[in-house]
C-alpha cells in the first residue's frame, strides 16, 4: 500500500520511494504487547493517519518511529531509506508534535520555536529569520517574543507544530495534536494542518482515535486494535467497505445485524438474517464458505422509511416490516428507532419530507451497505 | 453582629450574643501577638542593647557604638600584632564558618542535582525518602555524638575542617533536598523528550532545559546548606578540633568572660542583619524573575 491513492493530500514529488518503512516492529511494556509486528509504509508526502482507540498501541508505534520509544523487536526502521534503527531521537529527521503541547516554560514563543535550530549551532539571526517564517506559516507572528504562559491552548498547539517544522525534517509525527482543544477549535485546526501538508510536502503521520478527524485529513488510514493493524487504505475504503464488524463499528456504522452467508457473487453477498433475506456488498477480502456468520453493516442515513408493502418491486431484498419506536430530533436530523422482527434498526433523517408518521417498513439499497467478517476471535 | 431582615431594616444582637462570634478570634489574635512577642522580643532586645551602655543590665540607655568597635578592630588589632583592650578575637571563627557555610552549600548543590530530579520517578521511592530526611528528626546532639564516634573510632577521620564539612553536610542535606523536591517533582519530564526530539544532545537537555527549570530548587538548595552550616552548633561540639566556628565561638565566650557578652550582642546582631539580607537576595535569586516562568 505505497503507492499514493488521490486523497485530501496535494502535490507529491516524483519520486515513489517510501520516506518511512517500519519493519516487523514489536513493543512490549513488562508483558503487555503494545505493538505486535507491525510493518508500515508512508510515501513522501502523503498524510498516513495511524487510527485507533486508546491502548492500541497507535502512540507507542509513533514513538517507536520518532526514536523515543526502542523497540522489543524490530526487522528495520528506515528514514529516507537509511536505517535509523540505532539512531536516537535527536539525531532521526523528523519531529513530534505532542498532545500535551511539551513547550518549554522557560523560554519564550521565539526561543521555544528556535530550540531546534539552536541544538544544531544555527546561527543567531539565522535562527530568527526562520522562526518568523514558522510562525508566520502558522499565522502567529506577534508572538515571538511572548511567554508560553500568556497563549491559549489552540496557540500553544500551532507554536508547537511551528517548533516541529522549523527544522524541516522529513517527517511530522502529531499524536493527537488536535486532543486538547474544544469543538470548534479542533474543525479550525483540521483545516490548517490539511493547509500546511499541502503547502510544505512532508509526509505526515498523524495519531487519533477520532474517525472523523482520520476521515477529514487522511490519504490513507491504518486502524489499529490490540497491536495490531486491522485494516488499512484510503478514507473511503475504511468508511464504505469496513474489513469486519469491528472496522464497522469504529467508523461509526449504526446498524450491524448479525446473519448467516449463503453466497458471495459478482462482489455481492447474500445473507440470511432471521427469515430474511439481506443482500450488500462484499468487503471482507476473500469470501470465506457458505454458512460462516457475517455482519450486515448499513449506515443509519442509508435506511429509508416507507409505508408500502413493496411486494414485487426490485429493491425489495433490503426491506424489513417495522413499527416505529422511539424518535429523538437532533436538530439537522431525526433519529428513529425502527422495531423489526430482527431487531431494532435505526434510522437518520435529514429530510423532513422523508418522514414518515404512518410507516409499515423500512429498506435500503443493497449497494449502499457491506456485508464483512464477524471480528476475528482475538485480534 | 447585624442582621438584615426581609424588610430591609437592620437591627443589632445585643453584645452578650454577640460574644461567642468574636471570643475565638479574639483568642487566636491575642495568642498570635503572643507567639511573635516570644519570638522577636529577645531578638529586638539583644540589638537594642548592643547598642547600650551597660548591656550586662539589661535596661537600654547611655548608646554606644563601642562594643562594635570593640568587635572589628580588636580583630585588626590582633593582625597588627597590637594588644588591644579585650580578648574577643571573631575574625577566625567567622572566616571558618564562612568557608564551612560555602563548602556546605556547594556540597548540597551538587548532591541535589544529582538524587533531587531522579527520586520522584523511582517506583519505590518511599523507603528513600524516609532515608534521606530522617536525619531532621534525629536531634542534632545525637547526630554529632554518633558521628563522632564514627569518625573517630571506626573511620579514622581527623577531626578539623572536613569533619566539621561531613557534619554540615550531612545536617543541611536533608533540608536542601526537600527545597529541591518541592521544585523537581512538578518537573515535567515530557519537555526532556520533547528535547531530545527536537536534536537536543543528552548535556544539551541538561543544561538548557533541566538546570533552568530547576533553577530555584537549585538556589533554595545552596541557600539552606549555607545558612544550616552557617549556624550549626551541636554537631560542630564534636567534630571540631582546635578551630571553632563562629556559633561555637559566641556560645564558648558567653559562657566564660563576662566582659565579652557586650560584644556578643554586637556579634549576634551583625550575623542576624547578615542572615536576613543573604536570606533576601536568595530569595530573590530564586524567585525574582520565575514568575514568568510558572507554566
Amino acid at each position: 500500500m505505497t503507492s499514493s491513492e488521490a486523497g485530501a493530500g496535494g502535490a507529491r514529488a516524483a519520486d515513489d520511494s517510501p520516506v518511512l518503512s517500519v519493519q516487523n516492529a514489536t513493543h512490549q511494556f513488562g508483558s503487555l504487547v503494545a505493538v505486535d509486528d507491525v510493518s508500515i509504509t508512508a510515501g513522501r508526502g502523503e498524510f498516513l493517519t495511524l487510527l485507533g482507540e486508546s491502548g492500541s498501541g497507535k502512540t507507542t508505534l509513533l514513538r517507536v518511529i520518532a526514536g523515543l520509544e526502542r523497540p522489543t523487536q524490530l526487522g528495520g526502521i528506515f528514514i529516507e531509506g537509511q536505517d535509523v534503527s540505532a539512531v536516537p531521537a535527536s539525531r532521526r529527521n523528523c519531529t513530534t508534535v505532542f498532545q500535551h503541547y511539551a513547550l518549554f516554560p522557560h523560554m519564550s514563543v521565539g526561543q521555544n520555536i528556535e530550540y531546534g535550530l539552536r541544538v544544531r549551532g544555527v546561527s543567531l539571526s539565522e535562527r530568527r529569520e526562520r522562526a518568523m517564517e514558522a510562525l508566520n506559516l502558522v499565522r502567529l507572528p506577534e508572538t515571538y517574543d511572548r511567554r508560553v504562559h500568556q497563549l491559549s491552548g489552540g496557540e500553544r498547539q500551532r507554536i508547537s507544530l511551528a517548533r516541529a517544522l522549523v527544522t524541516r525534517p522529513a517527517i511530522l509525527l502529531l499524536d493527537e495534536p488536535l486532543g486538547a482543544l474544544d469543538e470548534k477549535l479542533r474543525v479550525d485546526m483540521q483545516v490548517e494542518l490539511l493547509d500546511l501538508h499541502r503547502k510544505l510536502g512532508i509526509t505526515f503521520i498523524y495519531v487519533t482515535h477520532s474517525q472523523e478527524e482520520a476521515l477529514t485529513m487522511s490519504d490513507r488510514i491504518i486502524l489499529m486494535r490490540n497491536g495490531n493493524i486491522v485494516q488499512e487504505g484510503p478514507p473511503t475504503d475504511l468508511f464504505d467497505r469496513p474489513g469486519n464488524r469491528f472496522v464497522a463499528d469504529f467508523m461509526g456504522v449504526e446498524n450491524l445485524l448479525e446473519g448467516t452467508l449463503e453466497a458471495v457473487s459478482g462482489g455481492r453477498a447474500s445473507v440470511r438474517v432471521g427469515d430474511h433475506e439481506l443482500g450488500g456488498i462484499w468487503s471482507g477480502g476473500d469470501a470465506p464458505a457458505a454458512g460462516t456468520k457475517v455482519c450486515v453493516a448499513v449506515r443509519a442515513e442509508r435506511v429509508r422509511l416507507s409505508n408500502e408493502s413493496g411486494e414485487g418491486r426490485e429493491d425489495a431484498v433490503n426491506r424489513l416490516p417495522c413499527r416505529a419506536g422511539i424518535t429523538i430530533y437532533k436538530g439537522k436530523y431525526v433519529d428513529r428507532t425502527l422495531d423489526t422482527d430482527i431487531g431494532a434498526v435505526k434510522a437518520r433523517i435529514w429530510d423532513h419530507e422523508a418522514d414518515l408518521a404512518d410507516l409499515t417498513s423500512l429498506w435500503w439499497r443493497d449497494d449502499e451497505c457491506a456485508v464483512t467478517l464477524m471480528e476475528a476471535e482475538d485480534s | 453582629m447585624a442582621i438584615t431582615n426581609l424588610s430591609g431594616t437592620r437591627f443589632r444582637l445585643p453584645f452578650w450574643r454577640q460574644l461567642g462570634d468574636w471570643a475565638p478570634t479574639g483568642i487566636s489574635i491575642i495568642f498570635g501577638y503572643a507567639v511573635l512577642f516570644i519570638l522577636y522580643f529577645p531578638i529586638v532586645m539583644l540589638m537594642i542593647l548592643s547598642f547600650s551602655g551597660e548591656p550586662n543590665t539589661g535596661i537600654p540607655g547611655d548608646w554606644t557604638i563601642t562594643w562594635y568597635e570593640d568587635v572589628i578592630f580588636a580583630d585588626i588589632a590582633k593582625r597588627d600584632g597590637e594588644a588591644y583592650g579585650s580578648n574577643f578575637r571573631v575574625g577566625d571563627p567567622l572566616l571558618l564558618s564562612i568557608m564551612l557555610a560555602f563548602i556546605t552549600a556547594v556540597a548540597c548543590v551538587i548532591a541535589v542535582l544529582i538524587v533531587g530530579p531522579i527520586l520522584p520517578r523511582i517506583k519505590w521511592r518511599g523507603p528513600f525518602l524516609v532515608g534521606f530526611l530522617m536525619p531532621l528528626m534525629i536531634p542534632g546532639i545525637v547526630g554529632g555524638v554518633g558521628l563522632f564516634m564514627w569518625y573517630r573510632l571506626v573511620i579514622h577521620v581527623k577531626m578539623g575542617i572536613w569533619s566539621l564539612v561531613l557534619a554540615h553536610f550531612v545536617w543541611a542535606f536533608p533540608f536542601a533536598l526537600l527545597a529541591m523536591l518541592v521544585v523537581a517533582s512538578r518537573f515535567d519530564t515530557r519537555l526532556m523528550e520533547a528535547a531530545e526530539d527536537l536534536g537536543a544532545k543528552p548535556w544539551q537537555r541538561f543544561w538548557q532545559i533541566e538546570i533552568p527549570i530547576l533553577k530555584p530548587g537549585i538556589y533554595a538548595a545552596g541557600f539552606f546548606g549555607f545558612l544550616l552550616s552557617f549556624n550549626e552548633l551541636p554537631f560542630s561540639i564534636f567534630m571540631r578540633s582546635g578551630q571553632d566556628t563562629l556559633p561555637l565561638y559566641l556560645w564558648i565566650q558567653s559562657g566564660a568572660h563576662n566582659t565579652t557578652v557586650p560584644l556578643i550582642f554586637a556579634m549576634s546582631t551583625i550575623v542576624t542583619i547578615g542572615s536576613i539580607g543573604l536570606t533576601f537576595v536568595a530569595i530573590k535569586l530564586a524567585f525574582g524573575g520565575g514568575k514568568n516562568d510558572v507554566k
